[in-house]
């Protein structure tokens, strides 16, 4: 029973908010509110995604609003731009999400091989990323002018822009690997028990690698989602999103502690949180009340999940 | 074991990665540390500059400006950014103080917050350098109690929001609803600008604010929030009030996703690049410039003008002053794209040209 409050309650608490809102305000219930909100989450979704990765270790990823500055920067000059001549296109994207890729590999490889506890290693990453998007930067903001990227944004497939799907593919694409493959099913069992793995011969550190590495080039996609958006290539790109996205885990029902949770539980929080931030606003709270509602609606959904489990996470920390 | 001198090795790595991107090319300049007040000669003057980084066009401007004066008097400017940290920014005071003659250093500062400008002043004083502060200050710490701290130059938020929101009002035919997005709520800069948008609405009231909520002046939660706006209110929305352009910029991106760009009025203040490029293709309305350019040069103009005896301190008044802004819509915006320093404007006797008043209580 408690197990199965664990698994469904979040999502039960996503169609609690979506129902209240729904009889409260006639336009949240508009197929237009629906693409604004998957709109809203696509983002975020593709960040909480490699936040979820890391988490099931166990451990933390604090390098998404470095390593999506720097990504940031570096897509908006290698794609047709204001400032430099490249215009690379798809290639630029895909190099950027390398970028990522290497960004992720970096706090990995500190993690492990330093043993610098993550939360070290991938703040010090965050900082190395907005030093290179401060160089890249220098002080001439660049303006996106690659017409393929920005249809990302506002171009429309049956309603719905192109990020929101390649966000959906993203998360698609993220749950088969960590349901089908070796590194998605050994980051489950790390996190749950990391030296039990070592003791049977699993060398853990390759696939705690791997999985920063995933998470970096999610935040490298993010960043050019992003910059697909704002049109142009901004350093702080991505400011307070690491919170946010470990915010939405958890809230979803992915364990800080590692071993508990994924892909699928991660985005029932990302929902949540974007469903709350646009239900409030058409609602009609009052803006000096929002985050104060917010945090409180936060707290109670993951106290109102936690709370079945209550006895056996004796220790919390 | 190895474990905390991992630890102690990233942190001292760290160190030196925070004090690399501080990007400090102090030259200290030896030579005797007692003289009278504006005594120094030109080429014994420090010039610093002080932002939080460079990694915006408005601050990245101003040290343009700060170098442009700089290379008028064949000084250069030291440039120094703290990232927002306020424990940094004093750290930064209190080294460059402590190198070289404090005496003939010229410190142009925006202070991180309110708060921070207290122990600036006060470290500027004791060692003796000359110092002007911009943006902020606490209401009763006054520049004309000190000798050395010539003085604080601020922009009125309430006129600005003001003139903005006229200029949107004229754009959509002085009658219909528009939306405001406001800036951090608890920061002065966001309650002055909205008491503007505010006093302006009520002059015209066939103007309707259909909704305010806050981004926190940030492009992305401008560019969520504007289309959520826009499923509220649809098209009763015929204008959108930003506190600042890169919310203005996330606004219309919204309406450009929703294929309402060019329809809805949009204005902003700051007059950042992505901004008067907008206006001047007719997207945006208007926005509001504090020619960060002048700002960063004028500071260390004044402090120039100080050590070497052309500008009397005491003499100055109002030492705490608004200085005057620009509203730049689509008739002056290329001025504006280029933005340049007039060196006339940093000659000793037009130092005080652009003073509109004093800060009240300043």
């Amino acid at each position: 029973m408690a197990e199965r409050i664990q698994t469904y309650g979040p999502a039960a608490a996503l169609l609690a908010l979506v129902a209240v809102f729904a009889v409260l305000s006639p336009q949240f219930r508009t197929l237009g509110n629906l693409q604004n909100l998957l709109d809203a989450g696509a983002v975020l979704a593709v960040v909480t995604i490699g936040a979820t990765y890391v988490l099931i270790l166990g451990c933390i990823d604090l390098s998404a609003a470095g390593v999506m500055g720097a990504c940031a920067l570096a897509v908006s000059l290698l794609v047709a731009n204001s400032r430099t001549a490249l215009d690379l296109g798809p290639l630029g994207v895909l190099l950027v999400v390398a970028l990522g890729a290497a960004f992720g590999c970096l706090s990995g490889v500190l993690s492990v091989g330093l043993k610098v506890p993550s939360f070290m290693t991938t703040l010090g990453v965050s900082a190395i990323g907005l030093g290179v998007a401060t160089v890249l930067f220098a002080g001439v903001q660049p303006t996106v002018s690659d017409p393929w990227l920005l249809q990302w944004a506002s171009g429309r497939w049956l309603g719905f822009t192109r990020l929101t799907y390649l966000a959906l593919a993203t998360v698609a694409l993220a749950w088969l690997v960590q349901r089908y493959t070796r590194l998605g099913r050994y980051a489950l069992a790390i996190g749950g028990g990391e030296d039990i793995l070592r003791l049977s011969g699993i060398r853990v550190g390759r696939y705690k690698v791997a999985a920063f590495t995933l998470a970096g080039a999610c935040y490298g996609l993010a960043a050019v989602m992003i910059t697909a958006q704002l049109g142009s290539g901004i350093v702080q790109a991505g400011a307070g999103l690491s919170f946010a996205a470990i915010t939405a885990a958890v809230v979803g029902g992915t364990q800080l502690a590692g071993g508990r949770g994924g892909v699928a539980h991660s985005m029932v929080g990302v929902l949540i949180l974007t469903v709350l931030a646009n239900g409030l606003v058409l609602i009609g709270v009052s803006p000096y009340a929002q985050r104060a509602v917010q945090g409180v609606i936060v707290v109670f959904a993951v106290g109102a999940t936690l709370w079945p489990l209550r006895h056996r996470l004796e220790v919390v920390k | 074991m190895t474990t905390i001198r991992a630890t102690f090795a990233l942190l001292a790595a760290g160190t030196l990665l925070l004090a690399a991107c501080g990007g400090t090319d102090s030259t200290a300049s030896g030579g005797d540390t007692q003289k009278p007040d504006g005594a120094c000669k030109p080429e014994q003057i420090k010039l610093i500059g002080q932002v939080r980084n460079q990694t915006n066009p408005y601050e990245a401007a101003w040290l343009q400006g700060g170098d442009e004066f700089a290379k008028k008097v064949n000084l250069t400017q030291q440039r120094l950014t703290y990232d927002g940290e306020s424990a940094k920014q004093q750290e930064q005071i209190r080294q460059v103080l402590a190198s070289g003659d404090a005496r003939c250093t010229v410190l142009n500062v925006l202070p991180n917050g309110d708060s921070d400008t207290t122990p600036i002043v006060k470290q500027a004083q004791a060692a003796g350098a000359y110092l002007v502060t911009q943006w902020n200050k606490p209401a009763d710490l006054k520049p004309a109690d000190y000798d050395r701290w010539i003085a604080h130059i601020t922009y009125d938020g309430k006129d600005s929001g003001k003139q903005i929101a006229e200029a949107l009002i004229k754009a959509i035919g002085g009658s219909g609803g528009i939306v405001a997005l406001q800036g951090i709520l608890d920061t002065a800069a966001a309650k002055d600008r909205f008491a503007g948008l505010q006093a302006a609405l009520a002059e015209h009231p066939e103007v309707s604010l259909l909704d305010q909520q806050t981004a926190d002046f940030d492009r992305a939660k401008a560019l969520t929030l504007t289309k959520t706006l826009l499923t509220k209110h649809g098209d009763a929305i015929k204008g959108v009030w930003a506190a600042n352009d890169d919310m203005a910029l996330g606004a219309l991106q919204a309406l450009e996703a929703a294929g309402k760009s060019g329809k809805v009025a949009v204005v902003g203040i700051d007059a950042v690049p992505d901004a008067v490029k907008a206006v001047q293709d007719g997207t945006m309305t208007a926005t509001i410039s504090s020619d960060g350019p002048w700002q960063g040069g004028i500071g260390l103009a004044m402090g120039y003008c100080a050590a070497t005896g052309q500008l009397n301190v005491a003499s100055v008044q109002p030492r705490a002053f608004y200085a005057k802004q620009f509203l730049v819509t689509k008739d002056n915006a290329p001025q504006f794209a280029t933005p340049k320093v007039d060196p006339a404007e940093f000659e000793c006797a037009n130092l005080f040209s652009r003073v509109t008043g004093p800060v009240a209580d300043g």
